[in-house]
């Protein structure tokens, strides 16, 4: 291979290529960066919040005019409005459902001495059979009986349903070794915390803010109802009929009595949107930028390339014209570029690496694995070859006879 | 000289369209991509109330038991109600403001109106003066009002529209639950960016969401309006029942200080550890004495307001600009060198290398005023794509005379950046060369 000759008459010109060298370092450094910061979004953004088909599930949130005189009884009567419609395939009242970013969130305690919470926990409350319409797979125990239900009045007392269904990832925190089910567990400590006996585990329950630390997988839900004026319920419909059962459901509980008012009417689904809404539009930023990065590269490697083959024609046409091959022409631009990306690269992967430093320590971004670099790198590679491909032809196009000409 | 100088280089624009097309298209893309960031990110961390802000203060307290307490704790960002009584009797400074906020129905007396949910606040009534609040109509409650917690409302202006069809609802009746609320005052448009007044909120983040009807504090007090947005209970939780909540140190009202000038937080963190030491005779505050007193900028930069998001948005837009601007270098090296020859003979009509210098640079400025042009255009294409984003996004993406004067600045300066070394180089031709070879 020429390649000593390459690269001194790279030496000797050094200027161009250390721009585009330098233009590839950069790319190389933000590409990685941006596909890493990408990649953990997505990730973020596609986890399973444990209800199965988030689509067929919504949660409908209604305020009364007046303080029910029996609210239970006016729930209970909701919940059987509800139930009728047809298409709906299950129906509990809830304090809070998955994605929703509002609702309850308290520290679980092992005894009620502990001085530490054991783990912080989002907290659910359900009248019904919430395991059901949220479609959550019960690995260990059991779902709650119409029996573990109690009714609380927070205007009068300050505790929670006695009976508790945990996500599997907080059984783990309760109890490291053997089962959680059976166990109870207390929300606060102290004489005033309220004690809960655990009946099951869910293979997974997201919290209604599903954070990106483990607190994220950490849910309890516990068997009680509160008495207030404004309710809400979790519906399950059938397989399409999401959104005909949600106007329907609207619609029968505003003709139930004057002065309701509905505050929430969305599926499962439109909470993942809006939870996830802008770690999606960061991806989407992203993405628009490395692709501008990589054509913003590209042409400046064509541009450079187009101006060296122009300013070589007369080289080339001796070259040619001393035996040297079309090909042999191509295989030189293509090498001289595979050399200047890669010093590129080379230094590329040390300012990525100084980059995500600097994305570190100001904010909080994990350390860059470097199959991202590598990733990174081979992109380059390649647009570096695709790039100088046309100008590398047009330079192998080069007549032997230029040599014999004047300029 | 200098104009003739530009004339040549607008000229100088056409003479290559492809070459010259590519640099300002490379040049107006990073210009874009960074200024609608860097926008975005100057409004987020603006001074909200420029002439006050160093003499508006939010205190922090230590709450909770000594039980379970690590000193490493972050303070309570929120006061708790016995704060908010206790601080606002206290005559400290100049204002005092305690706010909560709250959603609610809204109806007129008109039994078949159908009720409208509003986000509300729960203020004292130094609010509107403290933070500057316009009126359209009418103004604050009275001294007295306040005092008896009276039923009082401002409304916002669209609140007012959408209630009785007009402005000027002062007078007026709105009825929340069984309560019927006289109409004092209708407020004018009012959008502080970001609402510092009340960052700690359940609806619209810092930056999104309008305050629909404002009533006294302790009128919401009286009919127990719950907080909607964050309420923290440490230890031991309240009483049941309203009342044990009031007393309870679950922390759940925004506390805000004016004091008569920015040197009076030393005065206010002393006057502050006077009174805990005084709450602490009561048996409250357990734990050791901490507080934290925090004027505006700080407060907002205590809460993230800027989001990380936003700011490695910025950091990559403008490593994207440093990409584009070694691109226009290489660029505008292969123009000059095509003109070796130009500047060869010019050089031997009797340019000096100074004027050589000066007319390549100004070339390479006036491709950046054309990048930095066509930059804005695509740089108010990337905010309205920016504020499709999110709520808040679409408060914040957009630009001011500012932004847009540095946007033009950014690119002139950037390109006579990236025009220093191929003007350098086309310096460097030696006429004789070049008269040579022609």
């Amino acid at each position: 291979m020429e390649l000593r000759p390459i690269f001194s008459t790279l030496m000797r010109n050094k200027t161009g290529a250390i721009l585009i060298a330098l233009q590839v370092a950069l790319t190389l450094a933000i590409v990685s960066n941006a596909l890493f910061i990408i990649t953990q979004r997505l990730e973020i953004a596609s986890r399973p919040s444990g209800v199965d088909d988030e689509g067929q599930v919504f949660e409908i949130g209604i305020a009364t005019l007046n303080e029910p005189e029996d609210p239970v009884a006016h729930q209970e009567r909701d919940e059987a409005l509800i139930r009728a419609v047809p298409g709906v395939e299950a129906v509990a009242w809830s304090n809070q459902v998955p994605l929703g970013q509002s609702g309850w969130g308290m520290g679980l305690f092992n005894s009620r001495e502990q001085e530490q919470s054991t783990s912080w926990t989002g907290l659910y409350f359900t009248a019904g059979p919430l395991v059901d319409v949220l479609g959550l797979k019960i690995v260990e125990g059991r779902d709650f009986t119409p029996s573990d239900v109690e009714t609380v009045d927070f205007d009068k007392e300050r505790r929670f349903g006695g009976k508790a269904i945990v996500s599997a990832a907080l059984a783990k925190r309760l109890s490291p070794e053997g089962s959680v089910v059976g166990k109870t567990v207390y929300v606060g400590n102290g004489e005033d915390a309220s004690a809960m006996e655990v009946v099951g585990v869910v293979e997974r329950l997201q919290t209604p803010w599903a954070q990106t630390d483990d607190d994220g997988e950490m849910s309890t839900v516990s068997a009680m109802r509160t008495t207030e004026r404004f309710s809400r319920y979790a519906v399950r419909a059938a397989p399409g009929e999401a959104e005909r059962v949600q106007r329907d459901v609207e619609a029968a509980l505003l003709a139930s009595e004057p002065g309701r008012l509905v505050v929430r009417n969305r599926t499962i689904a439109e909470n993942r949107i809006n939870r996830y809404r802008s770690d999606k539009a960061m991806a989407g930023t992203l993405v628009t930028v490395t692709l501008l990065l990589l054509v913003v590269t590209a042409s400046g490697i064509v541009g450079m390339a187009s101006l060296w083959v122009n300013q070589r024609r007369k080289q080339i046409g001796v070259r040619r014209a001393l035996g040297a091959t079309r090909f042999d022409i191509l295989r030189y631009f293509l090498t001289e570029n595979l050399m200047i990306t890669g010093g590129g690269v080379l230094i590329g992967s040390i300012l990525a690496l100084a980059l995500n430093q600097v994305l570190v320590s100001q904010m909080e971004l994990p350390r860059l694995p470097l199959g991202y670099i590598g990733v990174g790198v081979m992109a380059l590679w390649l647009l570096g070859i695709l790039a100088v491909y046309g100008p590398a032809r047009r330079a192998s196009l080069v007549p032997p006879a230029v040599a014999t000409r004047a300029t | 000289m200098f104009r003739y100088y530009l004339s040549l280089g607008l000229r100088s624009l056409r003479r290559n369209p492809i070459l010259t097309g590519l640099m300002v298209l490379t040049l107006s893309v990073g210009i874009a991509a960074s200024m609608s960031t860097l926008t975005v990110l100057h409004v987020m961390s603006g001074d909200p109330i420029p002439h006050k802000s160093d003499r508006l203060f939010v205190p922090q307290f230590n709450y909770g038991e000594l039980r379970g307490y690590d000193p490493n704790e972050d303070l309570d960002q929120q006061v708790a109600y016995t704060e908010a009584r206790n601080l606002l009797d206290s005559g400290f400074g100049v204002r005092r403001v305690a706010v909560y906020g709250m959603n609610g129905a809204l109806r007129t007396q008109d039994p078949d109106f159908q009720a409208i949910v509003g986000n509300g606040l729960a203020a004292s009534r130094d609010f509107f003066a403290m933070f500057e609040v316009p009126f359209l109509h009418g103004g604050v409650w009275s001294e007295a009002d306040e005092q008896n917690a009276a039923d009082v409302v401002v409304l916002s202006r669209k609140m007012a529209e959408r209630l009785f069809g007009k402005t000027d609802a002062v007078g007026e009746r709105v009825r929340m639950g069984e309560n019927f609320y006289k109409v004092v005052g209708v407020l004018d448009d009012w959008h502080p960016l970001p609402k510092y007044y009340r960052l700690i909120n359940g609806n619209g983040g810092a930056f999104y969401g309008e305050e629909e009807y404002i009533e006294p504090f302790a009128t919401a007090v009286r009919h127990e309006e719950g907080n909607s947005g964050s309420n923290n209970c440490t230890g031991k939780g309240p009483d049941p029942g309203w009342q044990g909540w009031l007393d309870s140190d679950c922390t759940w009202i925004q506390f805000w200080f004016e004091t008569e000038s920015a040197s009076d937080r030393q005065a206010l963190t002393e006057y502050l550890g006077a009174y805990i030491d005084e709450q602490k005779q009561l048996g409250r505050f357990e734990r050791p004495s901490r507080i934290a007193v925090s004027n505006v900028m700080e407060w907002m930069q205590l809460l993230n307001v800027v989001g990380d998001d936003s700011r490695i948005s910025t950091w990559l837009a403008f490593g994207f600009l440093l990409v584009c601007l070694v691109n226009t270098i290489g660029l505008l090296l292969a123009k000059f060198t095509a003109r070796a020859g130009e500047i060869g003979v010019r050089r031997a009509l009797g340019a000096s290398r100074g004027e050589i210098f000066a007319q390549y640079l100004i070339e390479a400025a006036v491709i950046g005023l054309v990048g930095g042009v066509v930059g804005l255009l695509l740089a108010f294409g990337g905010l309205a794509l920016i504020a499709k984003q999110s709520n808040a996004m679409s408060m914040v993406a957009s630009m001011d005379w500012e932004m847009l004067l540095l946007t033009i600045v950014l690119a002139v300066v950037a390109s006579i950046f990236a025009g220093l070394l191929p003007t350098w180089r086309a310096c460097q031709v030696l006429p004789a060369m070049q008269l040579k070879s022609q």
